[in-house]
């Protein structure tokens, strides 16, 4: 049986949660969520689900405000998560050093708590002066395929 | 539509006014980042609302079409966010018409339930100086207007030269900074005019003075936008950093990304970039054009000679602004959560200054969102009630 989704957002200027709303409105055939990384905690987590990450960086390589709390949380708590699946789609501007790093810091963490990373990395590059949204959307089919 | 359907509703709900209540309607007046942002929050709140934004300029984004630097397509591109407001989410776009002026504020909040001011503050502040009306002397507004090729901005009189000086050191002084190094056919590719980008193009020699009051610790630019500099190979970067004065972390990481340029540029260059911290400007000197600027730090004085100055020290709300703040700070309002008047409320560098990013100004649209909706819900309680 196909987990349903749980769509997780890391923003500061709000293209991951405009990205994340066209993500999730190409999932048809099964419940999707969508949440602001800001209001979901770390005991959120739950096996059932698939959990999609969207993630931007901000500043020099760093998390987004957005995401701080929930990185933060996860840090602290240290919550098994050897049964959760996720998939992760960063943000960032290859003109700045720590091109698309601010995911990355969630995505090590993750690993580090035991979840595994199913899919490729997605990644989406500002400097195409596009939004991540159409990238976002391709990217979030084949993972909706492969899962 | 709506009307004919309130309309009919109202038969069967009688003058208690839940239609209205359920969905009130929304003027935004400006479309930057800030109207933008609440307009998307309270889209979300209120799906049914009639909001409109309007706006002075013929186009929308305000200072993310006419302020942000035109190479950060970036940034430029949230306005892909914005377009989808207008296009989808059914928010009316009213251009060219100036709130205060087109149409009198009184006038708009008697047409809609709710008013949200987010005209931002627009004009440069001035250094208060002799010598500032100089010719050659251009505040960084202006010059972010042409290379935006804002539609009511004229590149009349504007020439520049080669011996430049930058007063500020905020964002936008180290995006003119890095602008100046772009030469002409770059500055097109980002959509500048020809005519723009022949002005400020020319790269064959220049020496650019970027003169801040504050010292390193305390200057006012991002790092990442120092770090950006140093795309620039053949540029010849120095500064007046003292280093061994140099302690705490965070001027620590300040003077080390200039210290980056500095030591990583090459020796000699026909383009010289001087980065001056701790120095206040006193006057600029010149017949006609301006010449030079007179500056000074602690008892210490320093003459520069200059031929073209930008002034990037922050901005101001215009005194021919057609709404000014304090007008509506007089009453019952409540800064703190955009509250001026009933129905009423401001958002963005109106309410809070012209300080904080845009992510910075999406925060502030949140918060201004939530006290509206705040607002209505107890408002709308008290009429339920009522019946």
């Amino acid at each position: 049986m196909s987990k349903n989704v749980v769509i997780l957002f890391g923003t500061e200027s709000g293209n991951a949660e405009f990205a994340a709303e066209d993500m999730a409105a190409v999932i048809t055939d099964r419940k999707v969520q969508v949440f602001d990384m800001s209001d979901f905690s770390s005991e959120n987590f739950e096996s059932t689900n698939l959990y999609i990450l969207i993630c931007s960086t901000h500043g020099e390589g760093d998390l987004p405000s957005g995401a701080v709390p929930l990185y933060e949380s996860m840090k602290s708590l240290t919550p098994d998560l050897s049964d959760i699946e996720y998939a992760i789609f960063g943000l960032g501007d290859s003109s700045y050093e720590n091109y698309s790093r601010g995911s990355e810091h969630i995505d090590a963490l993750l690993t580090s708590l035991g979840a595994s990373r199913i899919g490729e990395y997605g990644r989406h590059d500002a400097q195409t002066g596009t939004l991540p949204n159409e990238s976002a959307v391709t990217w979030t089919q084949e993972i909706i395929a492969q899962s | 539509m709506r009307l004919a359907r309130a309309s009919i509703l109202s038969r069967f709900w009688g003058n208690l006014g839940v239609i209205t209540l359920s969905s009130p309607s929304i003027a935004i007046v400006g479309s930057g980042p800030s109207g933008c942002y609440i307009a998307q929050y309270l889209r979300k709140a209120f799906p049914d609302s009639r909001i409109s934004i309007f706006e002075r300029d013929p186009v929308p984004y305000g200072l993310l079409r006419f302020g942000v630097a035109p190479d950060h397509i970036g940034t430029k591109a949230i306005a892909q966010q914005f377009e989808r407001l207008f296009k989808r989410d059914g928010v009316e776009f009213i251009g060219n018409m100036e709130i205060g002026k087109d149409k009198s504020l009184r006038e708009l909040r008697s047409e809609f339930d709710i008013v949200v001011i987010a005209t931002g503050l627009n004009e440069d502040r001035s250094l208060g100086i002799s010598g500032e009306y100089l010719e050659g002397i251009y505040s960084a507004g202006r010059i972010t207007r042409l290379l935006n090729s804002h539609p009511n901005e004229n590149s009349e009189g504007i020439l520049v030269g080669s011996n430049i000086a930058i007063i500020g050191q905020g964002n936008v002084a180290i995006d003119l900074l890095r602008l100046s190094l772009l030469d002409s056919e770059e500055l097109r590719s980002f959509g500048v005019t020809r005519k723009i980008a022949d002005l400020m193009g020319k790269q064959d020699s220049k020496t650019i003075s970027v003169i801040g009051r504050s010292p390193i610790e305390k200057a006012k630019f991002d790092i990442t936008m120092i770090k950006e500099i140093s795309k620039f190979s053949n540029v010849k970067f120095t500064s007046d950093i003292d280093y061994t004065k140099i302690i705490d972390e965070d001027s620590k990481q300040r003077s080390e990304a200039i210290n980056f340029l500095v030591t990583h540029s090459p020796t000699n260059a026909k383009r010289i970039v001087n980065f001056y911290f701790g120095w206040s400007t006193l006057s600029f000197f010149g017949s006609n054009r301006v010449a030079g600027v007179d500056l000074v730090s602690k008892q210490k004085k320093m003459r520069i000679s200059v031929d073209t100055v930008y002034t990037a020290i922050g901005f101001q709300e215009a005194k021919s602004a057609s709404i000014k703040k304090s007008e509506h700070t007089s009453g019952k309002f409540d800064l703190d959560r955009g509250f001026l008047d009933d129905g009423l409320y401001c958002v963005g560098w109106f309410r809070r200054g012209p300080v904080g990013t845009i992510p910075v100004s999406r925060a502030d649209a949140k918060h201004v969102s939530d006290a509206i909706c705040s607002d209505y819900y107890s408002k709308m309680q008290g009429k339920v009630e009522i019946r």
